[in-house]
C-alpha cells in the first residue's frame, strides 16, 4: 500500500519533467541512431548510398541487399552468401549454451545442496575463471584443441565456449540454489529420491528463471563472440561474426554498404529475438538470483 | 509402527555442542513431543532421527535396530516440514505420490493410495492443483498427505503448525490428534508451543540449549517440573516461583513469604516436612501454578488448602476466568480466579492456596527439591 498522494504539478515541476524527458529522448535517439542507419542503409540501393544523405529514409526501399547478403555475398574468396555461417553459429551456439547451462546447473546443485569439504574453495576457483580475459587462454586452448584433434571445427569451438562459460553459469546457478529451500531437498531425500532424481525432478523444474537468465547470457556471449571464432574456427566452420568480418573486409571493386549492413543485422537478429522473447524473465531472474528469499 | 530409542546422542557443529547427550524413548504408538525455545536443538534431534543430519556420538535405535548409518529413505519414516516443502512444480497428486514413485510402486496402486489419503484428509478436490494455488491450511493437509500415504513406521513433524494462523492452528492440532488416535503410529513432533505439546503428547521432552531438562507425561511435567526452566516454560501464564524461607514452628514446617505490606505469610509444607528438615532457614522458591491460587469458593476439594489474604495489584479478565496479579515475596504472582470473582485492584482479598500442588525449587541449582 502506497501512501503517495499525487498533487497538482506546480509550474517548476512541469518544467523539470519536460527537461527530464527531453534529455532522455535525446539520449535514446543517439543510441538508436546506429540501428536506424543500419536498417535504412540496408534497404537502399548502392547508387542511393553513394549520393550521400546518410540519415534520410530510402527512396525505393527493397530487400535486394538482404537477399544478396544471404546467398551471394563474398565471404573471403567464396561468394555464396552468409547463410552457411549463420547456421554454423547456431550449430555452435545451441549445443554450447545447452551444455554449459546444464553443467552450470549441476555444479550449482552440488555446491549448494551436496556440500563437501572445500566446496567454497572450489566455488571461489570456478568464480576466478570469470575474470580471466579471453586473450590469455588463446594459446593454451589452441594447444589443447590440437591435441584433441578439434582445431578449426565446430565441436572444438563448442568445447571452448563451454569451458569459458562454465564459470558464469556455475555462478548463476550456485547463487540461485543457495536461496532454494533446503527442506525441499530433504523432503526429496526422505521420499527416496537419489542424487540425480532430486536434481531432475525437484531442482531443475523449479529453476526456470535462472535457466532463462543463463541461456540469454550464454547465447548472447557465444553468438557475439569473435575472438574464439576467429582463432579456433576460421574457414568452413567459421561462425557468423567471423563471416561478417570477412564480408565487410573482402576487397572487391566496390564497397557494398547495403550488403554489409544487412549482414550485420542478420548477425544481430538472433540475440535480439532472444531478448524480446525472454527479456522479462531476465530482470526477474537476475533479481531472483541476487536477493536471498 | 515402531519403538524409538535415542541413546546418549551428541551433535557437534565444529566446537559447538548442539546436543549434549540426549536420552529419550518412545514406545510403539506413542506421541512424543520435543518442546523448547528456538535454538534448543529439538529440530536438529528430529533431523538426526530422520537421518538428515549425522550423529556425532550415541545411537538411535528403531525397533531394536541401530539406524545410525541407515540412509533416510531406508528408515521408513515420513516427515512433515515446517515450510511444508511441497514440490512447487508438481500437482498435489504428484506431490503425494512422489515418494511411492521413487520407490517404484506401480501406478494403479499409487492412485489408490492417493485417493485413500485424499479422502482421509478431505483434499480430493485439490488433487489437480499446484501448491502455489493452495491456502496455508490446504498445503498443510497436502504435506500431511504426503507423509501419510507412505504408511511409515514413524511420523516426524517439524513445527508443522507454526505457519498457520491461530484459529487454523487449533483446528489442525485436533486433526493431528485424531489422526494419531486413528492410525496409532508412533509420532515424534517438534514444537516451541507448550500448549501444542501439552495437548498432543503422550510424552514430552523439554529441551533447552541442547540439554534435555525433563522427559515425562504431560501432566507430570506440568505438575512436577524438574527445574525452574521447565516450570516457567510449560504453562501459560507460567508457574509462579515465589522466593521464600523455610521456617519451623509449632505447627510444623512452613514457607515464609514476604507480602507487599511487609507482613509474613506462612504456607504450611507439612506434606513434604520430612525432606525439608535440613533446609530450615534456607531460601527456596515455592512453585505454584496460577490455578493453585484461587478464590476460596472455587478451591479444589480434598486438597490441602490454606487461606491467605493478599493485596491485588491488577486484574485481567480473560473470559473463561480472571487472572489477578498479587505481590508475593517480591514478585508478581498470578492467580486464576473465576470470571465472576469480585476482587478489585488495590483491595485486599482472600485466596485459597492449594498447597498439595506446591513444588519447591532450590534457588541455587534451580532443581526441584
Amino acid at each position: 500500500m502506497s501512501f503517495h498522494v499525487s498533487r497538482p504539478a506546480s509550474g517548476t515541476q512541469t518544467l523539470w519533467r519536460v527537461l527530464l524527458y527531453s534529455i532522455l529522448i535525446f539520449f535514446a535517439l543517439i543510441y538508436l541512431a546506429p540501428l536506424y542507419v543500419m536498417v535504412i542503409t540496408s534497404l537502399k540501393s548502392l547508387d542511393e548510398i553513394r549520393a550521400g544523405n546518410l540519415m534520410l529514409p530510402p527512396l525505393d526501399p527493397n530487400f535486394d541487399a538482404w537477399a544478396k547478403s544471404w546467398s551471394a555475398a563474398c565471404v573471403g574468396v567464396e561468394c555464396s552468401g552468409i547463410s552457411r555461417y549463420f547456421f554454423n553459429s547456431f550449430k555452435m551456439a545451441i549445443p554450447a549454451v545447452a551444455i554449459s547451462t546444464f553443467m552450470g546447473a549441476f555444479n550449482g546443485y552440488v555446491l549448494t545442496k551436496w556440500r563437501f569439504k572445500g566446496a567454497d574453495i572450489v566455488f571461489a576457483l570456478i568464480l576466478f575463471g570469470c575474470f580471466i580475459p579471453f586473450q590469455i587462454v588463446l594459446v593454451p586452448m589452441a594447444t589443447i584443441l590440437g591435441w584433441l584433434g578439434l582445431a578449426q571445427t565446430t565441436p572444438g569451438l563448442i568445447l571452448v565456449h563451454v569451458t569459458y562459460g562454465l564459470c558464469f553459469t556455475t555462478l548463476f546457478f550456485r547463487n540461485y540454489y543457495q536461496a532454494f529451500p533446503d527442506e525441499l531437498i530433504r523432503a526429496a531425500k526422505l521420499d527416496g529420491a537419489g542424487f540425480f532424481q532430486t536434481f531432475w525432478r525437484v531442482l531443475l523444474p523449479n529453476s526456470l528463471p535462472i535457466v532463462v537468465v543463463t541461456v540469454i547470457w550464454q547465447f548472447t556471449n557465444i553468438w557475439n563472440d569473435f575472438l574464439f571464432g576467429a582463432s579456433f574456427a576460421s574457414g568452413n566452420a567459421a561462425p557468423m561474426t567471423v563471416a561478417l568480418n570477412n564480408v565487410v573486409n573482402t576487397s572487391t571493386s566496390v564497397k557494398e554498404y547495403n550488403v554489409d549492413m544487412a549482414s550485420a543485422i542478420y548477425a544481430a537478429l538472433p540475440t535480439l529475438i532472444v531478448y524480446v522473447l525472454a527479456g522479462r524473465y531476465f530482470v526477474r531472474g537476475l533479481m531472483a538470483g541476487a536477493v536471498k528469499g | 509402527m515402531a519403538s524409538l530409542e535415542v541413546e546418549n546422542v551428541v551433535k557437534r557443529f565444529g566446537p559447538v555442542e548442539a546436543l549434549k547427550g540426549i536420552n529419550l524413548s518412545a514406545d510403539d504408538g506413542e506421541f512424543l513431543v520435543l518442546v523448547g525455545p528456538s535454538g534448543c536443538g529439538k529440530s536438529t534431534l528430529l533431523n538426526m532421527i530422520a537421518g538428515l543430519d549425522s550423529i556425532t556420538e550415541g545411537r538411535i535405535i528403531i525397533d531394536g535396530q541401530v539406524v545410525n548409518d541407515v540412509h533416510p529413505k531406508d528408515r521408513d519414516m515420513a516427515m512433515v516440514f515446517q515450510s511444508y516443502a511441497l514440490y512447487p512444480n508438481m500437482t498435489v497428486e504428484r506431490n503425494i505420490s512422489f515418494g511411492m514413485e521413487m520407490r517404484k510402486v506401480p501406478k494403479p496402486e499409487r492412485d489408490k493410495a492417493v485417493m485413500e489419503v485424499a479422502k482421509l484428509l478431505q483434499i480430493e478436490g485439490l488433487l489437480k492443483r499446484r501448491p502455489g494455488q493452495l491456502s496455508g491450511g490446504q498445503r498443510q493437509r497436502v504435506a500431511m498427505g504426503r507423509a501419510l500415504v507412505r504408511n511409515p513406521k514413524i511420523f516426524l513433524f517439524d513445527e508443522p503448525l507454526s505457519n498457520l494462523d491461530a484459529k487454523l492452528r487449533v483446528e489442525m492440532r485436533t486433526e493431528i490428534k485424531k489422526l494419531h488416535q486413528r492410525l496409532g503410529t508412533t509420532i515424534v513432533y517438534v514444537t516451541h508451543d507448550q500448549i501444542e505439546a501439552m495437548t498432543l503428547a503422550t510424552r514430552i521432552a523439554v529441551m533447552q540449549n541442547g540439554e534435555l531438562h525433563q522427559f515425562g507425561a504431560p501432566q507430570e511435567i506440568y505438575d512436577r517440573p524438574a527445574n525452574t526452566f521447565v516450570a516457567g516454560f510449560m504453562g501459560s501464564p507460567p508457574m509462579n516461583l515465589i522466593p521464600a524461607r523455610i521456617g519451623k514452628n509449632g505447627a510444623g514446617v512452613n514457607a515464609e513469604i514476604a507480602t507487599a505490606d511487609e507482613r509474613t505469610l506462612r504456607l504450611q509444607l507439612n506434606g513434604q516436612a520430612a525432606s525439608l528438615e535440613n533446609r530450615v532457614n534456607s531460601e527456596v522458591l515455592v512453585g505454584l501454578r496460577p490455578e493453585a491460587i484461587t478464590d476460596p469458593e472455587s478451591r479444589d476439594a480434598g486438597a490441602i488448602i490454606q487461606e491467605v489474604e493478599c493485596l491485588v495489584e491488577v486484574t485481567e479478565p480473560t473470559g473463561p476466568d480472571m487472572l489477578a496479579v498479587l505481590r508475593l515475596g517480591g514478585i508478581e504472582a498470578v492467580s486464576r480466579m473465576r470470571s465472576s470473582s469480585r476482587v478489585r485492584p488495590g483491595e485486599r482479598a482472600k485466596f485459597a492456596v492449594n498447597m498439595s500442588k506446591a513444588v519447591l525449587f532450590d534457588p541455587e541449582t534451580e532443581q526441584r527439591i
